[in-house]
């Protein structure tokens, strides 16, 4: 699909709503309810201060949760010519210095809420210039850097478009992986990276500008921008509630504010299922019209209990995606969530996906093989590493490291990752398999199933498990599913645990869980 | 303060605040005032449950029990009688 002329840079999103809705509610949040108007207003002031500070082609951090001022804080900064990095909001201070140390931004852009992480952190070492806070409560006259406060910097600045010349092909963002091992690597998209995947993830879900998207994950992760762009490219309303710890809140507010899209990852429709009143709610949410997942595996017991509480007029679409594709790869239809249960679909359009073997060829159908993504989402790089790159992009395109097929009509299935297989005695396993039997126990709401080192079988198996309700207790699961997998592939032991350790995107963080174990 | 409500502050104050309790007062809405965020709250549920050796039911995962150093000893002094 060719691209809108004049609608291909991030921030023009926002200024073509801008231009057409210019009253139409952009963005809910508690009592506040802000229009396309104001929120560009808002960016553009930020805009010119940026301007100011001359950051064209720089680097700027944004240390923000989901909030107004993340959005404003974001377009503002791309109207200015920045490239915009967002920090992960759960950074610990040693994690941000080297992160800054690696951007070398001018600016970082922060709320009270992170005061203690900043003051904790040695930012004068780095490249930093400038300092804006949102509400600052801390004292920040003493400190080498400029600080400014937000609302000095908002105000009694000029509101037209910038406009500034940029070209597509520039970077607008930079985005840090997690990534389960060593050190984040930055992710370098552009202007076309994320517009393109935006237009082709609005077609593949139908979104319009009737759609009111609730937003409970946060935006410095791929999917939870990819809920903001989308929705504000056609004009679409989005409510962020960041308390979906408080599960039953998120629901109400779902069907006050007619919410018609709900976005998760497996983590939060596990919640959902089970801690949530969901069910009682199912005859109020009228104006559901979908749900999607994406961000990891969900098993098939989640995916058949959601068929079963979800009201009808909720279709739900499992996505696939990563970072390093701008967000997204694949969807599959609603139609056939019954009957392809365990894909997840098939490339949205503009994207190709390839199944490669070791040497690089195309494996038949049915084959396993890795999942090899092209298209104009797929990113330029990574930041200042090279060698990474290498490794992930050649001609074929981004090399994702996950395993799948592709059955005789075309959906793709994934079968775990790469490097995640683990050696246990002479057999070669599977986490993913493993804990999708312990989900079909229906005795367990979450699990991590991990390989601790051991010297005489290379490794043992252990599971995290949350269990639902009170009686449920490791012999019991044990004994489900002894029923269920082979002598070797049964975890060594199960451990009970009331919450399995996340990312604040909802996504097992490994290196936590097996500090668990040890402890 | 009483016992209970300097030990889940002082929980707080290790596990979010980087042991630095400036500006921190005991009705101050965690998730409002950004002082845990939704993944700290199941950590503090943890917590509770191995410190004071009670079970947090799923219908008690609301504000009004763990949004605060306040409502959290308020609720741990009910779940105990």
């Amino acid at each position: 699909m060719a691209l809108d002329a004049g609608h291909n840079l991030v921030h023009e999103f926002l200024e073509k709503s801008s231009k057409n809705y210019p009253d139409k509610i952009a963005l809910i949040q508690n009592d506040d309810r802000v229009t396309y108007s104001q929120i560009n207003n808002q960016s553009n002031r930020l805009a010119y201060w940026l301007i100011t500070q001359e950051v064209q082609r720089e680097r700027i951090a944004l240390l923000f949760e989901n909030s107004l001022e993340y959005v404003a804080g974001y377009y503002g900064a791309l109207k200015a010519g920045a490239v915009v990095s967002s920090i992960s909001t759960d950074i610990k201070p040693q994690g941000l210095e080297y992160l800054l140390q690696q951007l070398e931004p001018k600016v970082l852009i922060s709320s009270f809420r992170f005061e203690r992480v900043l003051k904790a952190s040695n930012l004068q070492d780095t490249s930093l210039k400038a300092l804006v806070i949102k509400k600052p409560r801390l004292d920040w006259s003493s400190e080498d850097l400029s600080a400014f406060t937000w609302d000095e910097i908002i105000s009694e600045q000029d509101s037209e478009n910038p406009s500034l010349p940029i070209e597509d092909s520039e970077l607008a963002s930079i985005v840090f992986t997690s990534g389960s091992t060593g050190k984040p690597k930055g992710v370098m998209l552009s202007h076309e990276n994320i517009v393109s995947n935006t237009h082709s993830i609005c077609q593949s879900l139908c979104i319009t500008k009737n759609d009111i998207q609730m937003v409970v994950l946060p935006f410095f992760y791929v999917m939870g921008l990819s809920l903001l762009n989308t929705h504000f490219s056609v004009g679409g309303t989005v409510v962020i509630n960041n308390k979906f710890a408080f599960p039953a809140t998120v629901i109400k507010q779902m069907v006050e504010e007619c919410v018609t899209a709900f976005s998760g990852v497996p983590s939060s429709y596990a919640y959902l299922l089970h801690r949530s009143p969901l069910a009682d709610y199912r005859e109020e949410l009228k104006s559901l019209r979908y749900c999607s997942q994406a961000g990891g595996h969900m098993s098939r017991s989640v995916k058949e209990e959601l068929l079963r509480i979800l009201p009808e007029n909720a279709n739900i679409h499992i996505m696939y995606g990563a970072t390093e594709a701008s967000a997204r790869l694949t969807c599959l239809e609603a139609e056939q969530y019954k009957d392809k249960m365990d894909s997840i679909g098939k490339p949205i359009p503009e994207v190709t996906i390839k199944i490669l073997n070791e040497k690089a060829k195309q494996v038949e159908l049915g084959q396993v093989g890795e999942l090899v993504g092209s298209g104009p989402n797929i990113m330029q790089g990574y930041w200042n590493d090279e060698k990474a790159s290498a490794r992930v992009l050649d001609e074929n395109g981004y090399h994702t490291g996950d395993l799948g097929y592709q059955d005789d009509e075309g959906y793709l299935y994934l079968v775990g990752r790469k490097d995640s297989l683990l050696k246990v005695g002479g057999h070669r396993i599977n986490p993913q398999e493993i804990e999708d039997s312990l989900m079909e126990t229906k005795l367990v709401l979450e699990v991590v199933v991990l390989g601790v080192p051991d010297e005489l079988l290379g490794h043992r198996l252990i599971a995290l498990v949350t269990p639902i309700g009170e009686g449920v207790n490791p012999n019991k699961i044990l004994e489900k599913c002894t029923a269920r997998l082979p002598r070797y592939k049964v975890p060594s032991k199960i451990i009970l645990v009331k919450v399995i350790p996340k990312s604040t995107s909802g996504k097992f963080d490994r290196i936590k869980c097996l500090a668990f174990i040890k402890d | 303060m009483s016992d209970v409500k300097k030990q889940v502050r002082s929980f707080v104050v290790e596990n979010f605040l980087f042991g630095n309790d400036e500006g921190l007062k005991n009705d101050m809405s965690f998730l409002d005032e950004g002082i845990i965020d939704s993944t700290g709250i199941l950590e503090l549920v943890n917590f509770l449950e191995e410190e004071f050796s009670i079970s947090v039911d799923d219908e008690e995962l609301v504000p009004e029990n763990l949004d605060s150093i306040d409502n959290v000893a308020s609720y741990l002094e009910r779940k105990r009688t």
